[in-house]
């Protein structure tokens, strides 16, 4: 008798560690995914960012773009002001370093300096990097400004789509339809996932192209970013 | 579960108290260098991008 009821509470016990590990396993999940894919991924983007801009003061050639490295460099105040690398590709192996990337698929994002089109980005909410973090602060009338080898792309927010489906593509299209343009023009589109810590729905923000500016031998950065 | 690996520890308390810390942290290394990074594109929680799928 006291044999059984020892066993009992034996696989008790057991199933009540089991439990507690499950937990701790989650939390250390949660710190994972808040904290140490931050810390990795804003190391390589420092990384990656370093490397595009020296290979910018190596080439003097005008306008080269090397897309491999990365395109150039998205600046938010907004959002708080850290330069974001934006490069090619919206897949995690691109996005997870801790950058933003221009869309090639499903549809095809136009690059800044081309005459129409829309440059459609995505980048992480949460973790990776987290550099669409506080997508939500942005307002219309808020700058976007791209800053290219040669060129800084000072855009202006005119619409927000908070919530959407994820299977909505057409808001990558050249032409977004639902933020209310109906003509071709330049434009910039940043999707996110919303709410913040699931990915459940995309937050949009589009931008239209307000003017560009050359880059001088300073780098002086726009009336925007000062 | 834990009691069977405590007693089946060499040395004294304290011998066992630093090897249980150095195993507990010898699991999550393992754990955030291979398990979560292949785990986490598993889960729903960090998907950005629109796409048709």
């Amino acid at each position: 008798m006291a044999r059984a009821r020892s066993r009992i509470a034996g696989v008790i016990s057991v199933f009540g560690e089991l439990l507690i590990t499950a937990g701790v396993l989650m939390g250390l999940f949660v710190v994972y995914s808040l904290w140490w894919t931050n810390v990795l991924a804003d190391r390589e983007a420092d990384k990656q960012g370093d490397a595009v801009r020296d290979s910018w003061i190596a080439d003097t050639g005008p306008g080269a773009l090397d897309t491999q490295g990365g395109l150039g460099f998205l600046h938010v105040p907004a959002m708080g002001g850290d330069e974001v690398l934006v490069k090619e590709g919206t897949s995690p192996d691109v996005l997870n370093h801790g950058v933003a990337g221009y869309y090639t698929d499903p549809v095809k994002s136009a690059l800044p300096q081309d005459r129409t089109g829309n440059f459609t980005l995505a980048a992480h909410r949460d973790g990776h990097g987290a550099k669409f973090h506080d997508i939500h602060k942005m307002k219309v009338g808020d700058p976007i400004v791209f800053e290219t080898k040669d060129t800084w792309y000072v855009y202006k927010v005119y619409e927000t789509l908070p919530k959407t489906s994820r299977f909505n593509v057409d808001v990558l299209q050249p032409v977004p339809k639902e933020s209310g343009k109906t003509k071709p023009g330049r434009y910039i589109t940043l999707t996110t996932c919303t709410p913040i810590l699931t990915s459940d729905f995309r937050y949009i923000v589009w931008g239209e192209l307000v003017r560009t500016e050359k880059v001088d031998h300073e780098r002086t950065r726009p009336a925007e970013l000062r | 579960m834990y009691g069977w690996i405590w007693r089946h520890l060499p040395g004294n308390a304290w011998v066992r108290g630093l090897i249980s810390l150095v195993l507990a942290l010898g699991v999550v290394f393992l754990l955030f260098q291979y398990v979560f990074p292949w785990a986490e594109p598993l889960l729903p929680f960090n998907d950005v991008t629109v796409d048709g799928q």
